[in-house]
């Protein structure tokens, strides 16, 4: 795997201030996202994946904010953008698909308003008529009629909505799109049909997705790579037919073995993780894991382990893998 | 893999899309649906503000009388006749017309006190104006005699000591059977109308004519006060709302401090303060209302700041310019035109206030609060000073929320294809 890397995110940390103290919701996390690749980011909910989402766009508004690491696109550092610079980061050289297409459209809004506008933003000098023309292509290419451009967004169905804000996310021919639950409420049908043009259009454009999910049969599907959060931490990450046949960290194992298969019998029961995912505001000591892990160790619980690679490209934040004392 | 895109564009049902193609005639007809009311009612809304914007714009094309001038006798009831009072003259002067004996040289009686003599003054006015058009040269000036009672009087019209004596049938009973002599030559009126539609003020002023020439004022006061809060108020709401911080809390604490002061009260230190005169009172009303705007958007833009599609926008890099206008503004003004039609009403109501205590306009203003202010003292014996002027203030108010909600329901693409 010997691909360029597109963003390098070091030691990146979200922190909101509560009236509990402040909550890292991301916490000291590195990786790398390479050029043309599908990677999933997946964990439980509250783990933190959406902020981390957020946070690569530096979207984060108060009262949270990034209070440490670097965000290096292209051999440029994010963090010291200015906000002119960053607007222009924004949209064109990464962009975001959300959660929920029924409230991310403006509803007063026509369609090729939202697409004429969003290169608007990053090509002023485009002419109305030019920019309507990428659009109508550019939806074609998604499989909507171009004469569903002139709707509003209610006058669409999800699936559509969804696709035309993959649309505005791509129309602006952005290196890393950032699909936050993007397939989320969507039916089964419909999700993969949008997968599959997602993946097309991967291949044909070159762009990296980051894919920020709860379907893990979904990425295992799509992805490349799988990076796998856990309570602000990044526990980990690599090569996603690896990870699926030998996951290495315990969450990581505990989550697979939770996902429902066709194969399991009747009398077999779902693997159910024990106990529940820690408050942030005060994260157990050591290893955030240990609470729930199976195989703990005394040190788990009195130090922090780091994310160290122990095969190429396959990183686990783990003791059990690590060297140390006890 | 075709055929299944096709079925999925099917999902939107036909009736929607064709409701796209639609023009806005039809939208504001339809628009009424979901208030389940009927296509007549934005009908009836529509024609009643033409109306209202046409009286306003040219008056002059529909009020019959000048406003301020004092046309009749006063406190005509609506439809009452103009009273009329006899002119009586001896047979063998052969006098047909009041014209023949009012010239200077001319004397005309009549009873101490009587309406008569307003009547005569008003027939005098008008002859005179009608001679000075024809360039006659006649000036009608005949001089009074004043009688203590009827008696006195027909004796002196008989001696011939007057050419004329003017009365009212009442004061007249049945004496002028007892003088043979003399005869009834014409009726003499306060003015050329023998009524008036809407009745008189207690200036003898014609209220319909009023009331015409009113709503000019009622629609300058109130739109243009109303267009300045608005102006200032939503602005300062969206940026307020959506920036937050020190400065959403400074507008904050001024907008309440404004808003916590008797509205009318504060509106009378205002104009108290800038004088009297038109713009001042639209300034002193804009004054009051500029909070109610602030504090509707402000709260409206906390809401709509937060939805996805702000966050969606903000992800592509749109300016922050940009989605203040393009996406919160929008999705606010629904429930800000709302408050745009009450306010104007209220202004109308308000301007009325200021001018009844003398801080408003001129008070031979044609204006609605005028009036009404004027008409409260004759509320037990005239009912038709305040009744006309007061129906009009309800009419704008009613017809500018009418147009308010149809408005919000056309801005707003959902429910107007409902």
């Amino acid at each position: 795997m010997d691909k360029k890397i597109l963003m390098k995110i070091k030691d990146l940390s979200v922190t909101y201030q509560t009236r509990l103290g402040p909550v890292s919701a991301v916490d000291h996390v590195s990786f790398d996202i390479y050029k043309g690749e599908i990677l999933g980011l997946v964990g439980e909910s509250g783990c933190g994946k959406s902020t981390l989402g957020k946070a690569l766009l530096r979207m984060i508004d108060p009262p949270g904010e990034i209070s440490s690491g670097e965000i290096i696109f292209k051999g440029e550092d994010i963090m010291k953008y200015d906000y002119n610079k960053l607007r222009n980061f924004r949209g064109k050289r990464a962009s975001m698909i959300f959660q929920d297409p029924m409230t991310s459209l403006n509803p007063v809004q026509r369609m090729d308003e939202h697409l004429i506008e969003a290169i608007g933003v990053h090509e002023p000098g485009v002419k109305r008529e030019s920019a309507l023309k990428r659009s109508k292509k550019m939806i074609k290419r998604l499989g909507i009629g171009a004469d569903r451009l002139h709707s509003y967004p209610h006058q669409l169905s999800g699936g559509m909505r969804q696709r035309v804000m993959t649309g505005i996310g791509l129309i602006l021919n952005a290196n890393l799109i950032i699909a936050d639950e993007a397939t989320t409420s969507l039916d089964v049908i419909v999700e993969a049909k949008l997968m599959d043009q997602l993946r097309e259009i991967r291949e044909e454009f070159g762009i990296s997705l980051l894919m920020i999910t709860h379907n893990i049969a979904l990425v295992a599907e799509m992805a490349d790579r799988i990076a796998v959060m856990y309570a602000g931490h990044m526990v980990e990450i690599g090569d996603i037919y690896k990870i699926f046949e030998h996951p290495k960290h315990p969450y990581t194992q505990g989550l697979l073995a939770s996902v429902p298969n066709i194969q399991f019998d009747a009398n077999e029961e779902l693997y159910k993780m024990p106990g529940e995912p820690p408050n942030l505001t005060h994260p157990p000591k050591g290893c955030r894991f240990h609470p729930r892990c199976p195989h703990a160790m005394p040190i788990c619980s009195t130090r922090e382990p780091s994310l160290l690679e122990i095969e190429k490209g396959w990183l686990v934040n783990c003791w059990l893998y690590q060297k140390h004392q006890d | 893999m075709n055929n299944q895109n096709e079925k999925m564009d099917s999902a939107v049902p036909e009736w929607q899309l064709e409701l796209d193609k639609v023009g806005f005639v039809r939208k504001l007809l339809l628009a009424r649906k979901w208030y389940k009311g009927d296509w007549w009612f934005v009908l009836v809304s529509a024609v009643l503000l033409l109306v209202i914007i046409i009286l306003g714009v040219f008056p002059q094309w529909f009020a019959p009388y000048d406003p301020k001038a004092e046309v009749g006798p006063s406190l005509l009831a609506p439809g009452e006749e103009t009273p009329g009072f006899l002119l009586l003259a001896n047979i063998d002067d052969h006098v047909v017309t009041l014209q023949e004996i009012a010239t200077k040289t001319n004397k005309i009686g009549y009873i101490m006190g009587s309406q008569a003599t307003q009547a005569l003054r008003d027939s005098l006015e008008i002859m005179n104006e009608e001679a000075d058009n024809e360039e006659t040269g006649i000036t009608y000036q005949p001089r009074g005699y004043r009688y203590e009672d009827i008696q006195q009087g027909l004796d002196a019209l008989q001696a011939g000591e007057i050419d004329g004596f003017i009365v009212s049938s009442e004061e007249l009973g049945d004496h002028l059977q007892d003088y043979p002599g003399i005869h009834f030559v014409e009726e003499v009126r306060s003015s050329k109308a023998s009524s008036f539609t809407l009745g008189t003020n207690q200036l003898g002023q014609d209220i319909l004519s009023r009331i015409i020439w009113g709503t000019r004022i009622a629609l300058i006061v109130g739109l243009s006060s109303a267009c300045i809060s608005f102006v200032i108020g939503v602005p300062l709401g969206l940026i307020s709302g959506f920036f937050g911080g020190k400065l959403d809390r400074i507008l904050t604490l001024i907008m309440d401090s404004l808003y916590a002061f008797p509205g009318l009260i504060l509106a009378i230190a205002i104009a108290a303060v800038l004088g009297a005169g038109i713009g001042n009172i639209i300034l002193a009303i804009a004054v009051i209302y500029i909070p109610t705007y602030f504090r509707v958007v402000r709260g409206q833009t906390l809401t709509v700041k937060n939805e996805l599609y702000v966050e969606a926008a903000r992800s592509l890099g749109t300016k922050t310019s940009t989605i203040l206008w393009k996406y919160v503004f929008p999705n606010v003004l629904p429930s800000v035109v709302i408050i745009f039609s009450v306010n104007v009403a209220d202004a109308i109501l308000t301007e009325a206030g200021l001018s009844f205590l003398g801080l408003g306009l001129p008070p031979d203003t044609p204006d609605w609060g005028i009036d009404l202010a004027r008409g409260q003292d004759y509320l037990r014996s005239a009912w038709w000073l305040i009744t006309c002027p007061g129906m009009m203030v309800s009419l704008v108010t009613l017809s500018f929320s009418m147009l308010g909600e149809s408005l919000s329901e056309i801005l707003n693409p959902r429910l107007s294809e409902l």
